[in-house]
């Protein structure tokens, strides 16, 4: 228990003011202290740009502006995405590559070896994405 | 082994500006035994399933692949992080 919840409940006891007045002040407490204050964005720690070297582990995502958004994603989600692709049984990859062709985005992901998995995320690193939207908010989304 | 462990944990924070806000804490790996179980047995599924196949001279018999990645998939989405904050919300959402 803090200080201010055992001097509200002093107050009480004592008579200074009433329950309905405890139970008020105990409630504007509660909302600073019960639950732990997210961190706030843009997330401290987390790099503002691409990396300049080594080997990228996570992609972020933030969006700046009216909305705040900070989406960090291990790259080892989309590595292991990648190699999945490779699995997936043939009739069931015609019907993604038909979907996906229907969405606008034709491209074979029968295309995508196994081994050019770890080129690809290398050359993440030099991927840079901003994106200005209507709204004013800013989106920029980078590998580091 | 570490990159097949499913998440341990997810960490779910909102806290509104004139709220209490509220935090959920997901304790997954209290449902991993339950989890293990299911997957052995699919494995036994799909290791039959391939066996099956490859005697009768399938080209496709990856299917117990297929479940050992998809596990990789799950175990890879450890370390993903959101914050977000729109007028006075703001949520966390962490996996771990």
């Amino acid at each position: 228990m803090n200080e201010d919840r055992k001097r509200i409940l002093g107050m009480l006891a004592e008579g200074k003011i009433t329950a309905d007045e405890a139970e008020m002040l105990l409630d504007s407490i509660g909302t600073e202290t019960d639950v732990p204050a997210p961190t706030p964005t843009p997330s401290a720690g987390w790099p503002t740009g691409p990396s300049a070297s080594g080997t990228p582990k996570f992609m972020y995502v933030k969006v700046t502006g009216k909305d705040q958004v900070d989406v960090k994603i291990p790259l080892a989600l989309l590595r292991t995405g990648l190699k999945l692709t490779s699995l997936i049984p043939p009739q069931a990859m015609e019907q993604i590559n038909t979907s996906m062709s229907e969405a606008g985005m034709s491209f074979d992901l029968n295309n995508i070896k196994p081994e050019d998995i770890e080129d690809i995320i290398q050359s993440l690193r030099e991927m840079e994405v901003n994106v200005k939207s209507a709204d004013g908010d800013d989106i920029k989304v980078f590998c580091a | 082994m570490s990159a097949y462990l499913p998440p341990l944990v997810i960490d779910v924070r909102v806290k509104e500006e004139d709220s209490r806000g509220f935090r959920i804490w997901l304790p997954l790996f209290l449902l991993w035994p339950l989890f293990f179980i299911l997957l052995a047995l699919a494995l036994v599924g799909t290791l039959i399933a391939d066996f099956v196949l490859l005697l009768g001279g399938a080209r496709y018999h990856h299917h117990t692949l297929l479940v050992l990645r998809s596990l990789g998939l799950l175990a890879a989405a450890r370390g993903t992080h959101v914050r977000a904050n729109n007028d006075g919300t703001r949520v966390n959402v962490d996996i771990y």
